[in-house]
């Protein structure tokens, strides 16, 4: 069975976390772009269509919580999955009010983050499904009219 | 108010007894001494306010009575009376650190006076001191408070900055197993001791990992929530929580639960936490055959749970560090020696205290006391959070504020 990679943006300022991460996901069939703040994850996902926005809450500049925002706003039906450290679970709790996906706690276990990624990959795989049903609809009712 | 007590020093009876009566129709509790060496003799038996001291004495004279008072009992007021006028005497008097003198012969209502000023300003600088003690006393817990914030925020920057490499290494594991799980092990003859390797890495790992977590959940505890706390129930509770894993280890858990009265003011949260670490290193000290007790007794002011085994006991040399953060016997990376670092620090949030006796062979026992009520808990010392509590209260009570 041939696998459809998922399209993963992963956006931390740690850059050797980055390499080792996307080397992992690359090497497990996913299509890996990346970012090291959250100028570069926006400008990737004008010209890219990503499927899954790993993000770090904790960075300098633009925090995860203000580029979840933007993402939320600019693209609604990509899933985010925020990283965070252990002693800030009420922005998690803020990420996940304002559409995040799911989040996980620092330093990630490979599972949890390999079952978390496939289940934000269904959600928007289900979602785009559903938008593509109604638009379906209203081209039928517009069919009908005329 | 109590009765203010007096000593009248004077070597003249006739003149001492009759002032005796009347200051004694004044109210006063009045000793009396003929001379030096009684005055010293009574003042060390018993409390005196104020000396009436007279300056003209045989033996030792009132300026060194004055002396010896001022050196042995700073807080007792001194009068002098002195005779025919000798105002020198009493100006001496007063450089010597006498409150005033009068001059014989004395009226009774001036006397009188002085001595409710005398008072007056003795109880002026007990209310100055006992200021200045409160001062003092804040002072040194602010500065404690600094010191355990600092701490706090310390630990949290140094844990948040290792988990940041850890997650890292533990990326850099994760992506050596994937390659390694590819790999044929023709290609690769020694796959085995890399795997081991990487498994060893990943221990280390997961095991720097719970000391992080648990410096961070020390640090970022919830505050503490005072409320009504059924202490049976909140027991029996937690020790269904840890029976399996007694059951497995053949010891039973006992519960003597029936002094136990209402229900205590505190953090129940909070408590069940302390129980648990207790009990939870109470099985760590036994073995199959053992018994836990884990009983409550209660007085007016305080709930007093103990957790008593009869395990192994802790040797005396370490007694005095088990509450030291980071101080573990068992191997490396299987306790991280916060357990009872945290619970002390728990107990101490509450109002509380933890206290430990044990025999080696015999046992342990760990003994917790709580304030039973929000009254008891305002008594049992200057805590933040119980004088936060106290204070919501007073201001929940009084909404016009």
């Amino acid at each position: 069975m041939i696998k459809i990679p998922t399209k993963v943006l992963i956006v931390d300022d740690e850059k050797d976390f980055v390499e080792m991460f996307s080397l992992r996901l690359q090497e497990t069939g996913e299509r890996v772009f990346t970012a090291y703040n959250g100028k570069e994850c926006l400008d990737i996902l004008e010209g890219e269509d990503i499927d899954v926005v790993v993000l770090d809450i904790k960075m300098p500049g633009m925090d995860g919580i203000e580029v979840l925002r933007e993402i939320k706003k600019r693209h609604p039906i990509v899933e985010v999955i925020l990283l965070t450290g252990h002693g800030a679970i009420e922005t998690a709790v803020t990420g996940m009010k304002l559409g995040a996906f799911d989040y996980l706690l620092k330093p990630a276990d490979a599972r949890e983050m390999a079952k978390k990624l496939e289940g934000a990959r269904k959600r928007k795989d289900e979602q785009e499904d559903r938008i593509r049903k109604a638009e379906a609809r209203t081209l039928l009712r517009r069919g009908g009219n005329i | 108010m109590t009765q203010t007590r007096l000593l009248l020093v004077d070597d003249e009876n006739h003149f001492r007894s009759p002032l005796k009566k009347r200051l004694q129709k004044r109210g006063f509790m009045v000793f009396e001494a003929g001379d030096g060496n009684e005055c010293q003799a009574l003042m060390q038996q018993e409390a005196v306010d104020v000396v009436v001291l007279d300056v003209k004495m045989p033996g030792m004279s009132g300026i060194e009575v004055l002396a010896w008072i001022r050196e042995q009992f700073q807080k007792t007021e001194v009068i002098l009376l002195t005779g025919h006028a000798c105002a020198a005497d009493g100006v001496e008097g007063i450089k010597n650190g006498a409150f005033d003198y009068l001059t014989k012969p004395v009226e009774f209502d001036h006397l009188v006076q002085k001595i409710n000023q005398a008072l007056e300003k003795r109880q002026r600088e007990e209310e100055k001191k006992q200021e200045a003690d409160f001062k003092a006393r804040m002072e040194q817990q602010m500065v404690a408070t600094e010191r355990l914030a600092s701490l706090g925020t310390l630990s949290t920057g140094i844990a948040h900055e290792i988990d940041n490499p850890l997650a890292i290494i533990r990326e850099c594991t994760e992506f050596m197993r994937l390659l390694l799980g590819k790999t044929e092990d023709a290609v690769f003859p020694r796959k085995k001791d890399f795997e081991n390797a990487v498994g060893k890495i990943e221990t280390a790992i997961e095991r720097a990992r719970r000391i992080t977590h648990q410096l961070l959940g020390f640090v970022r505890q919830p505050e503490t929530v005072f409320s009504e706390t059924d202490l049976k129930a909140l027991i029996s509770e937690t020790i269904e929580f840890v029976k399996k894993e007694a059951q497995n280890k053949k010891v039973e858990i006992v519960q003597d639960l029936d002094k136990a009265g209402g229900k205590i003011w505190s953090d129940a949260y909070a408590i069940r936490q302390v129980l648990i670490n207790l009990i939870t290193n109470a099985l760590a000290a036994v073995t199959s055959g053992d018994i836990i007790t884990v009983s409550v007794r209660e007085t007016d002011l305080l709930a007093e749970i103990r957790v008593e085994d009869t395990g192994s006991g802790i040797p005396k040399e370490n007694l005095e560090k088990i509450f030291e953060p980071f101080f573990t016997t068992k191997p490396p990376g299987k306790g991280t020696g916060l357990g009872l670092y945290v619970t002390a620090g728990i107990m101490e949030r509450l109002g509380g205290k933890i206290d430990v006796t044990s025999r080696v062979g015999q046992g342990t026992v760990f003994t917790i006391s709580l304030p039973r009520t929000r009254k008891a808990c305002s008594l049992m010392g200057d805590n933040k959070d119980i004088c936060l509590d106290i204070l919501n209260t007073i201001k929940g009570d009084q909404p016009n504020d």
